[in-house]
């Protein structure tokens, strides 16, 4: 446990000497687009004041599934790179599991600390237009940010350990772009009922959990997602993700 | 007492679709004792980095059983690592710190209490004189002390064995004689240190023993005096000629040759010179009757070296190859 609590005060340490650049790389999309889809076109009228509300809980999603991908992903790349800055790491008296494990926790700090400042930042930023919906339940949000975070920084293992280095870049565009589109930020997946079975596809997506998430701490008055449905696609993708990740994280550090 | 025991080590890496298994360790047997100074030679892809990667948990062996300190490494691999370290061949210090917090957070790592850790990181900081870039990032240093820094890194947690990966590949000389310097006052006071190295001098200079170690296999272990005594007759000589026709049964004649190797260069720019050696028991005209036989038979004398055997003689006469330095 001595050399958990290390790891991961290093790994904090770190962070919090890179948290502005790590926020911005963050935090700059979703709350600009909140910007132009909560201020400006309800403003023009080309939108309904609405629509920035239901993007709120949405867009504190995507802060969080980006920083917890981003948390995990970049270190890991360093870990595995060349000179192998992961087996100083590996060398400590503690299991690959637990090596594995810090990583996911420090991902997940860094992911709640997004999500946390992703909400307020929005909220000021759509100051004067339709904000009567935002009432964050404070007790729900922690906790859901917890689990949303360590949910996104084991879905950042699972990636970094499965993808070469050299392809991180293509990530972005071809998993995490679509997932952004098809993980219910922009619309409640509870109205998806309006096309029918397609709905439930938007389960295979993790973020559309944790978009859900939000809404339910951050808007409970929207429709949202029935409460054992939620818990079981959190729980049961932090899972999934905790165990590919961890084991292919052992996979690719001890030859 | 053994303070580290390998017996029958075997590992093969799995192959891909494209690539076959490779054998890299093929039964290799060995034991250190505590304090001494222990060294693996041979050339790249011998197997002396998954040795020593097994040694330390990094590496999953296929078969074979490691003991250090008493201590099983497959069974307790934390209780191994408490006791042992890594100065690895790639310099992974972490960029991200400073140099002396790379080591004070590896203190940590090892539960060091916090006045525990300072003291030690000052005080190694200053033994492997890289005191003045305490505060520096590793990257900024040169390889050389970078590679100290490794050295005083792996020092912090008080570890009964060192294990040394290449510590001076990519060195310029003056960098690497330092280096062999701070090792070997290290290893005056006690530290059990084992080596990975393809240069001789290196393991010549540093090691109480040494097992020279070919394609997963230790050849011969033994002191580098002993192994160079092995050899026979008392100094080497090398000639590299064109001969028109193989002079080795004629050369092997002569009075004072004892034996006589071909050697192939594994950096020969193609063209046709061949190396042959010579172990010799130098006497009168012992020099003239060689020269006269190459000329004699015809040959294009390129060079010709009379030397004391060295470890690279022991590899040679061991592989029938030169090692790549």
């Amino acid at each position: 446990m001595t050399a958990f609590l290390a790891l991961l005060q290093r790994d904090l340490v770190v962070a919090s000497r890179h948290a502005v650049f790590l926020l911005l790389s963050t935090l700059t999309q979703p709350v600009l687009v909140i910007l132009v889809f909560g201020n400006i076109l309800p403003r023009l009228g080309l939108v309904s004041a609405s629509l920035g509300t239901v993007m709120v809980p949405g867009l504190m999603a995507i802060a969080i599934l980006m920083a917890g991908v981003q948390g995990v992903l970049l270190p890991l790349v360093q870990d595995l790179s060349g000179s192998r800055e992961v087996d100083e790491r590996l060398l400590a008296p503690i299991g690959v599991f637990g090596v594995a494990a810090g990583r996911i926790v420090a991902g997940a700090v860094h992911a709640a600390a997004a999500g946390l400042l992703a909400g307020p930042a929005m909220i000021l930023l759509m100051h004067g237009t339709g904000l009567g919906d935002v009432k964050p339940t404070w007790w729900l949000l922690l906790p859901l940010v917890a689990v949303a975070g360590l949910l996104s920084a084991a879905f950042g293992l699972t990636l970094g350990t499965q993808v070469q280095p050299r392809f991180a870049g293509l990530l972005f565009a071809v998993v995490l772009g679509p997932m952004m589109l098809f993980g219910c930020a922009y619309y409640p997946w509870a109205q998806l009922k309006a096309i029918g079975a397609f709905q439930y596809l938007f389960l295979l997506n993790p973020l559309t959990f944790v978009s859900e998430a939000m809404r339910l701490a951050v808007t409970p008055e929207t429709p949202h997602m029935p409460l054992p449905l939620l818990a079981l696609g959190l729980v049961g993708w932090l899972a999934a993700f905790t165990a590919i990740g961890t084991r292919a994280f052992e996979k690719r550090a001890i030859l | 007492m053994s303070i580290l025991v390998v017996e029958n080590l075997e590992k093969t890496y799995p192959g891909t679709r494209k690539t076959p298994p490779v054998e890299a360790v093929r039964g290799v047997s060995f034991a250190v004792q505590s304090g001494e100074f222990f060294g693996l030679l041979g050339p790249n892809g011998a197997g002396k980095s998954t040795t020593l990667g097994c040694i330390s948990t990094l590496v999953r062996p296929t078969s074979g059983r490691i003991v250090v300190d008493g201590v099983t490494v497959a069974k307790a691999p934390h209780e191994v690592k408490r006791r042992i370290a890594v100065v690895p061949q790639a310099r992974n210090l972490d960029r991200d710190l400073t140099v002396r917090e790379v080591l004070t957070y590896h203190g940590r790592y090892f539960g060091l209490p916090a006045d525990e850790r300072e003291k030690r990181a000052t005080r190694l900081l200053e033994e492997l004189q890289v005191a003045d870039k305490a505060e520096a990032k590793p990257l900024t240093l040169s390889g050389g002390q970078q590679q100290r820094v490794l050295i005083a890194r792996a020092l912090m947690h008080d570890p009964k064995v060192v294990l040394l990966d290449e510590p001076t590949t990519g060195l310029d000389p003056q960098a690497r004689r330092l280096l062999w310097e701070t090792l070997r006052s290290l290893h005056q006071r006690g530290v059990t240190f084992i080596l990975t190295t393809h240069y001789m001098e290196e393991a010549d200079r540093l090691c109480d023993r040494l097992a020279i170690v070919d394609h997963g296999r230790i050849l011969t272990l033994d002191t580098p005096a002993a192994l160079k005594r092995s050899l026979p007759g008392a100094q080497v000589l090398d000639l590299w000629m064109r001969a028109p026709q193989p002079l080795a049964p004629r050369l092997r004649e002569l009075a004072g040759v004892l034996n006589i190797e071909p050697v192939d260069e594994l950096d020969g720019d193609g063209d046709d010179v061949e190396r042959l050696r010579l172990f010799v028991e130098p006497g009168e005209g012992l020099l003239d009757r060689v020269l006269a036989t190459v000329r004699g038979g015809g040959a294009d004398l390129r060079h010709i070296s009379l030397a004391q055997p060295s470890l690279e003689d022991v590899y040679i006469h061991l592989t029938g190859r030169g090692l790549r330095e």
